[in-house]
């Protein structure tokens, strides 16, 4: 159970890379945008001139501001639509949509819920007894503030209705909603019930964070490290603003006379003294404790924290992770936002944020203790500490402190982060298993199948995937699987492979050709057929079927059936360096070759003098007597041309040699030259077995053409197996 | 370790076909056989390492046994040897 929670969490963690990615640039756009805008700071520094509203760099900032904005308000639907593809077992694309879908429905049957109990008016205003930020405009709609935690309860519950029903059946008459298309449906009707379910659950959660609000109020540096703590720990819930907004727009967080006015709200005093800078000796940290200690753990703090991840990702993910740390560090530093950094960690490492929430919750303490008074704006990165810390001067601010406070956040969170997670195998990013998410996957569906096998006879369904497989010419003659309202619509390589009436045996009524393109109606139902065949496709071997080969291929089928209990987990076709007759390697005329001692493949006769390159690869050796060649495939396969029997006795006469030892080679680069009409005077046979000399017990070969057969086409497959 | 030396008889050389028997019958053993032949070494149970060599018939090769079954391994291939190469 742990564990599968703890595989759930690194999933979603995985998903949220999407739109985290976004938030630095979105991040540098608004903190600069909204920084610079600011009408304090540019009075303050005079900079109407060239920053004041109607010049054109104002009107820049204005439209970044917005941008950034724009990416951060709707962070939760971003999250919903992220999620939801990162869980998404099949078809992702469904379930984004659904997601989408199902957080408008939840945000509207939330906002009608508050429209009906009078918290918001008819015209659309929020009722004045409703507590300041616990209710918020989402895309337009007045919703409950539920941040990013609104947009991860979408994004989950989607994709689990998502893989639970994408495949779902539904009687004839219903049959266009079966299948993908009943995903959105499904998430409409749900998600109405959960926007009202939430309108009298999240209420009772805001409550409870706004009463915590007294308790730091009372209190002096005890209450300050409980701010820093609980503003920390809310963030990925998106409850921060209704916890902290009090403290720095409302009496809650203090009142104070500045130039004969009375100022509530820790950051409107700071700013009233600042418009009064000259009557001010030292800036109140008082009002201040509510921010100041922001500059010690997102300049210095975090940037060791990505440091950490960076130098314990695994070397070959380095460089990929070192984007994503690098600017999330950097946003983080420039421009005090934390959510790119604090998010790459939070759902992969839990106790790692736990770690952030601590550490930073006393760093809002430290700035209080040790009289640290620097204002901001927005948040705490190096824009506002210049703006509000350097420029005011330290005997006003004590700014200097921060550094060196800064440099010791730095080291702690550089060295708690690293020895966390190589202690605990943390998965931050760059430490993922690669192979886990597939090695799932498979587990997974091997269960599902085995599971379904034995209840409604999905193995009925697997085989219709692998007729129409078939009858498209094999999975490498497909290229593109779709569906309309009743027809599989597919496209083929080579249309003349297709075979029409081994389509219509899979119970089509009809099967349209139109050039590469191939429809063939099945019905309504087909939204199932076609996701079944997707699946299928997704573990069948790539191999082309022709008319001519499926004699064979059924033939060597009941070789394959012994092995059918493992999973043929990837396949190497190799085509023929020779275009001649194709054969059984069992008949070649050379008991050595025919006993597959000296590797397993085919065998062909040549017919035409040129021998090419059967793949891309290296020439490993050419024999002396130049009637062979050793050959490794780029794809690994140790190949062994021989061409004739017993020319080893011909000592090089008539074969001309085209290559040398150690030549890379591209398939189809022409390798030797035979005399065919010395050779078949002098050789007792001109049988050429064309084998792979180094198979693991795992590995088989499947003939895949018999008879005539042209150079470069395939020849047989390697199967490896489980 | 056992060793021995063998001058190759067959008028092919170690080439595909003897190659191949040699690494049938270097595969019984659970021991590392290595063929050298003029500094050159090659895995007596890779068929493609062994045709690298390129033994022609006259030239002398050290065979290498090691490993758990290595005296009775140094005996069967040198027999082995002696009957086909």
């Amino acid at each position: 159970m742990k564990d599968k929670i703890f595989e759930v969490l690194q999933r979603v963690g995985r998903s949220f890379m999407l739109p985290i990615a976004i938030l630095p640039v979105a991040g540098l756009l608004l903190g600069l945008g909204s920084s610079f805008t600011n009408e304090t700071t540019i009075a303050t520094y005079h900079l109407g001139g060239i920053l004041g509203e109607g010049t054109i760099l104002h009107a820049l900032l204005v439209i970044m501001n917005k941008v950034g904005s724009a990416i951060f308000d709707n962070l939760p639907l971003l999250f919903a639509v992220g999620v939801a593809i990162g869980m998404a077992k099949k078809e992702k694309e469904v379930s984004a949509l659904s997601a989408v879908i199902a957080y408008f429905v939840m945000n509207i049957s939330i906002s009608g819920m508050l429209e009906i109990n009078g918290k918001i008016t008819a015209d659309g205003k929020i009722a004045s007894d409703v507590l300041t930020g616990t209710i918020a405009s989402v895309c337009g709609i007045n919703t409950l503030q539920m941040g990013v935690f609104g947009g991860i309860i979408v994004g989950l519950g989607v994709a689990a209705l998502h893989n639970r029903f994408h495949k779902i059946q539904l009687p004839n008459a219903l049959s266009f909603f079966a299948g993908s298309r009943f995903v959105p449906i499904i998430s409409t009707v749900v998600y109405m019930f959960v926007g009202i379910l939430l309108y009298f659950v999240w209420p009772v959660v805001q409550n409870g964070i706004y009463a915590l609000g007294g308790l730091v109020t009372g209190s002096g540096y005890g209450g300050t490290l409980l701010f820093g703590i609980i503003k920390r720990a809310l963030i990925p819930f998106g409850l921060h603003h209704v916890f902290y907004m009090p403290f720095w727009q409302t009496a809650v967080g203090g009142t104070m006379e500045v130039a004969g006015n009375v100022v509530q709200g820790g950051q409107n005093i700071f700013f009233a003294q600042l418009a009064d800078a000259s009557h001010v000796t030292h800036f109140s940290a008082d009002a201040t404790r509510y921010f100041s200690g922001e500059f010690i753990f997102m300049i210095f703090g975090l940037p060791g924290a990505a440091l950490a991840m960076y130098r314990t990702a695994k070397p070959e993910k380095k460089k990929q992770v070192g984007g994503l740390l690098f600017s999330a560090a950097l946003t983080s530093m420039l421009t005090g936002i934390t959510e790119p950094i604090e998010f790459s960690f939070l759902f992969v490492a839990p106790i790692l944020f736990a770690v952030q929430v601590a550490l930073a919750g006393a760093a809002y303490m430290i700035a209080h203790m040790l009289n640290i008074a620097v204002g901001l704006t927005f948040s705490g990165g190096l824009l506002d500490l210049f703006l509000f810390g350097i420029l005011q001067g330290n005997e006003k601010t004590s700014w200097l402190l921060i550094i060196p406070v800064g440099i010791i956040y730095f080291f702690l969170y550089y060295f708690i982060f690293s020895f966390l997670i190589k202690k605990m195998n943390l998965k931050t990013p760059g430490r993922e298993d690669d192979d886990q998410e597939v090695k799932l996957y498979t587990k997974a569906d091997v269960n599902a199948k085995r599971e379904n096998t034995s209840k409604n006879g999905e193995a009925v369904q697997d085989e219709l995937s692998e007729l129409i497989t078939r009858g498209l010419g094999g999975k490498k003659n497909i290229d593109g699987v779709d569906c309309c309202a009743t027809r599989l619509r597919c496209t083929v390589i080579k249309p003349d492979l297709v075979d029409d009436a081994l389509l219509r045996s899979t119970g089509a009524s009809g099967v349209i050709h139109k050039g590469s393109g191939i429809q063939i109606v099945y019905g309504p139902h087909v939204t199932v057929i076609k996701s079944n065949l997707e699946d299928y496709l997704e573990t069948a071997p790539d191999v082309e079927y022709t008319k001519d080969n499926i004699d064979s291929m059924e033939e060597t089928k009941e070789v394959q059936e012994e092995h059918r209990e493992e999973k043929v987990t990837k396949t190497i076709t190799v085509s023929s360096p020779i275009t001649g007759i194709a054969a059984d390697l069992a008949t070649a005329p050379d008991e050595a070759f025919a006993g597959r001692m000296m590797g397993d493949g085919a065998v062909v006769t040549p017919q035409d003098a040129l021998i090419t390159a059967p793949e891309d690869g290296e020439v490993v050796f050419v024999f002396d007597t130049k009637h062979a060649i050793g050959f490794l495939t780029d794809s690994g396969l140790s190949m062994l041309l021989h061409i004739g029997i017993d020319t080893v006795k011909l000592e090089g006469k008539g074969f001309e040699v085209l290559v040398e030892n150690g030549q890379k080679v591209k398939k189809g680069d022409p390798m030797m030259r035979l005399d065919l009409s010395y050779l078949s005077e002098n050789a007792p046979s001109l049988a050429s077995p064309v084998l792979c000399t180094e198979l693991e017990d795992n590995q088989k070969i499947r003939l895949l053409k018999e008879g005539e057969i042209k150079a470069g086409e395939p020849l047989f497959a390697v199967d490896f197996y489980e | 370790m056992k060793t021995f030396d063998y001058v190759i008889t067959d008028e092919v050389g170690l080439h595909a076909r003897p190659a191949g028997m040699l690494v049938v019958e270097a595969k019984k053993y659970a021991s590392d056989i290595m063929i050298n032949k003029a500094g050159k070494k090659a895995d007596a149970k890779k068929i493609m390492m062994l045709m690298t060599l390129g033994v022609k018939c006259n030239e002398e090769v050290t065979v290498e046994i090691s490993g758990e079954d290595e005296e009775k391994a140094a005996v069967e291939m040198e027999k082995f040897f002696k009957e086909n190469l």
